[in-house]
């Protein structure tokens, strides 16, 4: 399907707002030095490259409305949504909680992430999901995760504070 | 060298390595190589330090037998996940991953992955035997390079990404800027200042390679599949074969000795090169195919090369460790605090003082490379069942490993927020069209270029014409021009025509 | 690597044992694993130094001593992670010179070396000389002045990085000598090494070296040390040169964060000065061009003041930044 603004436009927009943010960050916020020819700058190569993305963008958006561009297709929002948060809580969850409950929590909001999910079947998979993570990661490899809570996590120790 | 020392040498090497410990050591390093290439986020350089102490109860050969196949086998095992899965643990599976994913979609896993391995296999005794016979000169080849050199070499690979991609040629070269800047977040290691960190600890020291390349592959994967009605456990539907047809073979042997040389040149250079030759194989073969255009949609030829270099490069990193002692890169580093935890001081004297380590240790790579095959092809038909699945449990299996491994890289919690973002972002690219490879390369390569082009305009006293005199600059800097003409022309006209048409 | 989760255990611990438990946790120290914080990735120096160290150590107390890597910010993560430790004596920082007495006086640095350690030991000296590159055509050290003299920035010299004891070591050549030698920082002294054997770079100081000095690739001109090196026992020192109080040494250290028992840093000194006279850890150094000073907890500090003071005042000299 051919539209003006599709695929193409979209991620030159994207690559816009990203150059130009990153120009406003090097400039305004982070403030680096440029340098001299002999020693460039730490910013030298950061500056050069935020133009050059917006410059790509540009032309993308150029090559859109002038050539057409693919229309976009539908976002999968619920699992996108649902996959982001499962690892969220994963990673808010394994070193405070420990990894049963950080693995228990993600794992099922991944699952919620598809209608197929079959629940009892899950419930098993869980179970061997817990004995892998448990055995292979903690146990075989030794990895310093704790298993159950230890403590509370550093996030919410701020957020309390 | 004479034939007759290469002979004696060859002797001594097989001596050593094929005594009953060393084997076992070598099987070892092997078998713990292959486990954590497979496990996603365990990376031979963690598993290598945490070996490192037990090292010392080993005689030195020993010691940098098992040290050694816990690199290459973490490469075979890399691409079996990243094949499976679509999950590339290693900078080197990236490109694997491309093409190697898709024929698992379309039922092939099986002769992917063995073809991988044998091409891996091969790339790897070619390469031992490059060692043996050429060790020497080769490192002279790579002591050519000068810092100007090395950042033209990597204009070249960036333009090489750019060939790569199937798409659009300006989306491309956008992902692959977006990559570098990327890349360049964190603490400037020439200067100390921080750059696009807004003020958080955890992004000083910068992103790891492993965290967005399975935030923007293996997640973004997953959301998009657990979306699609249509995919329906596409790949569990239909398992051909688990070895390669005649014709794979027939259509395979070129590119896997092409990637040989490739990946072999590349792996000497102790800068970073050697990321480079699996991207530099694959552009390559893309190049010379055909039917360019099917690139991406499961060529084996993609695979095939791609793996050979990067194996290749694999083994003759170990050339400026061996030879100069200078570590060509992280790995390399852990092999060289292994030799002295056993007082051998790494340098151009161990080939003469410690000839028994030096030529038993590159035997052993070959032993080892031969224990790979032996034991990954049998494998392959247990990997292959695991696509059986379902695809609603396979993917909460993913999440879990990429989750854990992104967690166990450095036991930051941040870092697995970080996946997360790279997740959403490798979702959009997804349905934006733009392919996420050149991305990750230029993510490599980035920082480097920054560090080799403030070398040469410090040792240039400034005057970047220092590009264009070293010749050896200037050949990549021309070829690097012929080849992104050689891409737009064609591109350029399309378009027109397109316009022409509205 | 593991610094939140050790807090959190080790806090934890500290709370319930309260304090006046110090003493008598002291006495049976140490009765758990002991970790070693390097502020540097593995592989590097500091990592080849402390391995032999971690080694010996585990054996003569009986408990692991671990090293734990963590990189970064030019060893500043590492450092201000072993200052935030609990100090309980199962913590310590192993680092050389550079993130104690150089990098304060270039930079703000989230910990203070006075006020956030405690000095526990020495654990060794690297011994070595500034190296040159046979194409320049200079066979000593008088020479290569000479030639400095004569084309004003013309060498160059490889360092380990910005703000390390390796290009502090230029800076006071420099200084000393009145000569003007390009600085090139490099990320480690391996990358550098990579650099000089072609001739890319000429110049260098830092062990890694060695080996293409005893190997005929490259010249080394002095000994970087109060006396000469038995392994070079021909090549003269920076004072026999001329130029007196020219070295900046580079001292490998075990620091405790503050407020640890003194009972512990105490024990643990004593054990370092033991293990340090033996034959066999003289041995092990010497493997690496290494020999280990023997100090007093007080000593070192009274060191470490010292040479704080006089690398402030070179760099304040030299008018060295960070940029």
């Amino acid at each position: 399907m051919r539209t003006r603004v599709g695929q193409d436009f979209a991620t030159g927009l994207l690559f816009i707002v990203i150059g130009v943010g990153a120009i406003l960050t090097i400039q305004f916020y982070d403030r680096l030095p440029m340098g001299i020819p002999q020693r460039p700058g730490t910013g030298v190569l950061p500056l050069i490259l935020s133009w050059c993305l917006v410059g790509s963008g540009g032309l993308l958006i150029i090559k859109a409305v002038l050539a057409g561009d693919t229309a976009l297709s539908r976002f999968a929002w619920r699992p996108l949504f649902l996959v982001t948060i499962a690892i969220i809580a994963f990673g808010l969850l394994v070193d405070g909680a420990g990894l049963v409950i950080a693995m228990v929590a993600a794992l099922t909001l991944c699952a919620l992430g598809t209608p197929e999910t079959r629940w009892p079947e899950f419930a098993v998979f869980l179970v061997i999901m817990l004995a892998v993570g448990v055995g292979v990661f903690v146990w075989l490899l030794g990895m310093p995760i704790p298993i159950g809570p230890v403590r509370m996590p550093d996030w919410l120790s701020v957020i309390l504070r | 060298m004479d034939l007759d020392s290469v002979f004696s040498n060859l002797a001594l090497g097989f001596s050593v390595a094929l005594s009953l410990k060393n084997l076992f050591w070598c099987l070892m390093g092997a078998m713990i190589g292959t486990a954590i290439g497979v496990l996603p986020g365990v990376g031979p350089v963690a598993t290598m330090a945490l070996l490192l102490p037990i090292t010392y109860f080993l005689t030195p050969e020993g010691a940098l037998i098992m040290l050694a196949g816990i690199y290459y086998g973490a490469q075979y095992g890399g691409s079996t996940t990243a094949i499976l899965v679509n999950l590339p643990g290693e900078a080197s599976s990236v490109v694997t991953a491309l093409d190697g994913y898709e024929m698992a979609k379309q039922g092939r896993a099986g002769p992917a992955l063995a073809i991988a391995a044998l091409g891996s296999f091969f790339a790897g005794t070619v390469a031992t035997f490059a060692i043996v016979l050429a060790a020497p000169p080769l490192t002279k080849l790579a002591q050519q390079f000068a810092p100007a050199d090395y950042f033209s070499l990597m204009v070249l690979g960036l333009v090489l990404a750019v060939v790569m991609a199937s798409g659009s040629i300006v989306k491309a070269m956008g992902m692959i800027f977006l990559g570098m800047l990327l890349g360049l977040i964190g603490t400037d290691v020439n200067t100390g200042n921080t750059r696009f960190t807004f003020g958080i600890g955890d992004l000083f020291d910068g992103i790891g390679f492993v965290i967005v390349a399975m935030g923007v592959f293996g997640i973004a994967e997953i959301i998009k599949n657990l979306g699609d009605p249509e995919r329906r456990d596409l790949v569990s539907s239909k398992i051909e074969g688990l070895m390669p047809t005649k014709e794979d073979f027939l259509r395979c042997q070129w590119p896997v000795v092409r990637g040989t040389l490739i990946g072999g040149l590349l792996g000497i250079l102790p800068g970073g090169g050697a990321v480079l030759g699996s991207f530099a194989s694959y552009s390559l073969e893309k190049k010379l195919s055909a039917t360019p255009e099917k690139f991406g949609k499961g060529m084996i030829e993609g695979v095939a090369g791609p793996e050979a270099a990067n194996n290749a490069a694999a083994q003759t990193s170990f050339i400026p460790m061996l030879t100069l002692g200078i570590p060509s890169n992280a790995v390399m580093a852990m092999m060289i605090g292994g030799m002295m935890i056993h007082g051998i001081v790494p340098g151009p004297q161990v080939m003469d003082q410690k000839p028994e380590l030096f030529w038993g240790m590159i035997v052993s790579m070959w032993l080892g490379n031969l224990m790979l095959v032996v034991l990954n092809l049998p494998l392959i038909g247990i990997w292959v069942k695991m696509l059986l699945v379902p695809y609603r449990l396979l993917a909460i299996a993913i999440l879990f490993f990429c989750c854990i491994g992104v967690y166990s890289l450095n036991n930051l919690w941040s870092e697995v927020l970080f996946m997360a973002f790279f997740g959403v972002l490798g979702y959009a690219f997804v349905k934006l069209g733009c392919e996420p490879a050149p991305l990750l390369l230029g993510f490599l390569l980035g920082p480097l270029m920054e560090v080799y082009m403030r070398r040469a305009m410090l040792l240039s006293r400034g005057d970047p014409m220092v590009f264009l005199q070293r010749p050896l600059s200037l050949a990549f800097l021309i070829v690097s021009a012929v080849v992104l003409i050689l891409v737009l022309l064609p591109n350029m006209r399309k378009a027109r025509e397109e316009a022409f048409q509205e | 690597m593991h610094r939140r989760k050790f807090l959190g255990l080790a806090g934890a611990t500290v709370a319930a044992t309260a304090v006046p438990a110090a003493g008598t946790r002291a006495a049976g120290w140490p009765d758990k694993p002991v970790k070693l914080i390097l502020p540097y990735a593995p592989g590097g120096a500091t990592d080849l130094l402390a391995r032999p160290w971690s080694e010996v150590l585990s054996k003569a107390f009986g408990q692991q001593f671990v090293l734990e890597h963590r990189g970064g910010a030019g060893g500043m993560i590492g450092t201000e992670a072993a200052a935030k430790a609990a100090p309980d004596g199962y913590t310590f920082l192993f680092t050389p010179n550079a993130t104690m007495t150089v990098l304060p006086s270039l930079r703000k640095t989230p910990y203070d070396p006075i006020k956030s350690f405690e000095p526990v030991g020495r654990t060794g000296d690297l011994v070595c000389g500034f190296v040159i590159h046979p194409s320049v055509g200079v066979k000593n050290f008088k020479e290569m002045v000479e030639y400095a003299k004569k084309n004003p920035g013309k060498l160059s010299y490889g360092s380990a990085g910005l703000g390390t004891a390796t290009q502090l070591r230029l800076e006071m050549l420099k200084f000393k000598a009145g000569i003007d030698i390009l600085h090139v920082p490099y990320r480690g002294s391996a990358d550098a090494l990579n650099d000089l054997l072609p001739g890319n770079v000429h110049m260098m100081n830092e062990i890694n070296v060695l080996p293409h000095v005893k190997a005929g690739k490259l010249i080394l001109l002095n000994i970087n040390h109060s006396e000469r090196n038995p392994d070079f026992p021909d090549v003269p020192t920076l004072t026999e040169h001329g130029l007196k109080d020219a070295d900046v040494p580079i001292w490998y250290s075990i620091w405790a964060p503050a407020g640890t028992p003194k009972e512990i840093t105490t024990a643990f000194n004593a054990k370092l000065v033991e293990i340090a006279k033996t034959d066999d850890m003289k041995a092990r150094m010497r493997a690496i061009n290494s020999q280990v000073p023997v100090q007093t907890p007080d000593e070192m500090r009274d060191y470490l003041e010292a040479d704080t003071k006089r690398n402030a005042e070179l760099i304040k000299a030299a008018n060295i930044k960070l940029e």
